[in-house]
């Protein structure tokens, strides 16, 4: 095994090991810590797929900015008694199962016995493409006119919250 | 690099305008809050300046930033129909009361109207899936916020958050079936992607999932049915202004893109021969079913529920699901003929839509209603307006001599040429399903007598003006539409492509 194998087989025992825990534990707050786990474990493996950019992007919004809000949003909610949460066996739960099953079943399909031709490939400008120097020439380059319309949709998207948020609704 | 950019930038003016007015307006309504007749005339400026541009250069065809956009006839047309519809849009909302009312936040509404112009301009000549992708989600999210722009409305906040549940949804099916087309083909461009289709290496049955996930948002936008859902409460619940809008140029933008991404991306240029009628189309995709069952669907299900409806907004929301339907049969016969045909479509729709909607809105104004009950007895009380509004319900019907009667006429037509005549059989009893939901509103205020007081209502000659100007041009259409034949022939054209 090569030192990039047990880095790539460590983290990925941790991802699935925190993603399972967000689902079967009963305190959310717990739930939200472990997904905090398995966001920096995400990074790790965006790190050894050579995509810095994305590795730290991903870390400083979801592991910093979003879970912040997660958990205080849980916490402001006060849900009290967490056994509540734990609901029975109906029928959305099923379906649910059903297709998570399916995916794993394909899941299981494409990694054993299907060809694996089209997984492997790896793009030819791998190492240099997930630089934060490389996404800064193309962005102001080739994609100029994209991140131009994205900082208008973010302008009106800023004001449309201002709205909303300043509504109030008479019944 | 730079070269490439500042070339480019001459070619969208009429775009620069349309944001250095949603800029100022924003502006304006910072510094002087208690204006807003200032920020009606700013927005209107800016929208007519920006139509100006536009016209004055009708035979622009070139590749646009790194072929993110392009700029031909075919978009420049699309532009027209979006910017015209904009300036009534914002004319309208001068006289609504709906709008009015709020008058704190009436800056915020026209900052908001003006980028979703903006957003749909984008639309319609984007060129690569990521720029139509941004462009409609620039679109989308700011008509969720104005069409919850009612404070004190329950129903507006309602049908907003509809409009976003929805609206998230299928922008994010379509996201999926968007990466799900660059997988295969490794690129994101149009152009780029026919290319790798017509070698005939990408696998038949992901593309055809890819395809369908991005129908889902372009259906969304366009209210085709299955995925016309949100249509019938958001339509009721925004103001009236937004609902126009709403259904003439969101539609025509969604339109538009579908279009365009149809043509270039599947359309096999190696077999293509000029002159030919139908263009030939890459195989192993079933582009006319599938366009054929969601014209016969959207139709049927939008006229066949038209017929319950009580509230006039939610008649016309349905009525406009039935139009979608009809222009939808003219994308069915993937002929340059049926495109031009829901093209000439768009510029009757634009009149005889807007007018319907800015007459109901005339009179929510006055009688505080939108039911169809309280509508008997105003063909005395109002001549004018209930004149004007049987002209865009006849025309909307597609009886002659209105402007409709040619809209659908052509549409027809070109279903006949490329012999697909059980389509056409369809929507001609779809139109006659219609007459009796249209009819209904006509005959509820000319022959029934009003349960209240036969009070004349008078309205500001602005108002009768704006109104004119839009049933002018549905009556005179329908006598003299050969320049109308004639600009969607030449519109046709899409860059890169005869």
């Amino acid at each position: 095994m090569t030192f990039e194998q047990i880095v790539f087989y460590s983290l990925a025992v941790v991802t699935i090991f925190s993603s399972i825990m967000v689902v079967v534990q009963r305190n959310p707050v717990n739930s939200a810590l472990y997904l905090i786990l398995d966001f920096f474990c995400l990074g790790g493996l965006y790190l050894t797929l050579n995509a810095q950019f994305i590795a730290i992007v991903h870390i400083l919004v979801y592991a910093g900015a979003i879970m912040v809000l997660f958990v205080f949003v849980i916490m402001l909610l006060n849900l009290g008694d967490t056994h509540k949460l734990a609901d029975r066996l109906n029928m959305k739960k099923i379906i649910g199962i059903a297709f998570g099953l399916a995916f794993f079943v394909e899941l299981l399909y494409l990694l054993g016995f299907g060809t694996t031709r089209s997984i492997s490939q790896q793009s030819p400008a791998a190492p240099e493409i997930g630089t934060i120097e490389y996404i800064g020439k193309v962005l102001f380059t080739k994609f100029l006119f994209p991140f131009e319309v994205t900082s208008f949709l973010l302008l009106a998207a800023i004001i449309g919250a201002v709205i909303l948020a300043k509504k109030k609704i008479i019944h | 690099m730079i070269n490439q950019v500042l070339q480019s930038l001459p070619y969208i003016v009429p775009e620069l305008i349309v944001t250095g007015t949603l800029c100022l307006v924003l502006l304006l309504s910072l510094m002087m809050r208690k204006k807003s007749d200032l920020l009606v005339f700013v927005a209107a400026l800016g929208l007519f300046a920006a139509l100006a541009v536009l016209t004055s250069q009708p035979f622009a065809s070139a590749c646009l930033f790194f072929k993110m956009t392009v700029i031909d006839p075919f978009s420049q047309f699309f532009k027209l129909v979006i910017l015209f519809a904009a300036l009534i849009v914002v004319l309208m909302s001068r006289f609504s009361d709906e709008v009015n009312q709020i008058k704190k936040s009436l800056g915020e509404y026209y900052f908001l109207v003006v980028s979703m112009t903006l957003g749909m301009m984008f639309m319609v000549s984007a060129s690569n899936l990521l720029m139509m992708y941004l462009s409609l989600e620039l679109t989308s999210l700011t008509s969720y916020v104005v069409v919850g722009f009612i404070k004190q409305s329950k129903n507006s906040s309602e049908a907003s958050l509809k409009y976003l549940l929805y609206g998230a949804f299928s922008s994010g099916v379509m996201l999926y079936g968007i990466s799900i087309i660059y997988g295969l083909t490794g690129t994101m461009e149009l152009s780029g992607i026919n290319q790798v289709l017509a070698q005939g290496s990408a696998n038949t049955a992901m593309l055809l999932i890819g395809g369908i996930m991005l129908l889902v948002g372009f259906g969304y936008k366009i209210s085709a049915v299955p995925f016309h859902f949100w249509t019938p409460d958001v339509y009721e619940g925004a103001p009236t202004t937004i609902t126009a809008f709403l259904s003439v140029a969101s539609k025509a933008a969604g339109f538009a893109m579908l279009m365009r991404a149809l043509k270039i991306m599947f359309l096999d240029s190696s077999a293509l021969e000029i002159g030919n009628e139908f263009w030939p189309l890459i195989h192993g995709i079933p582009v006319v079913e599938i366009l054929s069952v969601l014209a016969v669907l959207t139709m049927t299900i939008g006229n066949l529920v038209a017929l319950w409806q009580d509230n006039v907004k939610r008649l016309l929301a349905y009525s406009s699901i039935a139009q979608a339907g009809y222009m939808l049969l003219g994308l069915a016969t993937i002929s340059n003929e049926g495109y031009s045909a829901v093209m000439l479509y768009f510029i009757v729709y634009l009149f005889m839509n807007l007018g319907a909607f800015y007459v109901a809105m005339l009179i929510s104004n006055t009688l505080g209603s939108e039911n169809i009950h309280d509508y008997k007895g105003l063909g005395r009380r109002a001549p004018f307006l209930s004149v004007s509004m049987a002209v865009f319900l006849v025309s909307l019907t597609g009886i002659p001599p209105t402007a409709g009667f040619i809209g659908k006429w052509m549409i027809f037509l070109s279903l006949i040429n490329v012999k697909m005549i059980g389509l056409a059989v369809i929507g001609v009893l779809n139109s006659v399903v219609s007459l009796y939901y249209y009819l209904r509103i006509v005959r509820n205020m000319f022959l029934h007598e009003g349960e209240k007081e036969e009070v004349a209502i008078r309205y500001p000659l602005a108002q009768q003006l704006l109104l004119l100007c839009l049933m002018v041009p549905t009556l005179y259409f329908g006598i003299f539409f050969n320049p109308l034949i004639e600009l969607v022939q030449f519109s046709v054209q899409m860059f890169g492509i005869k």
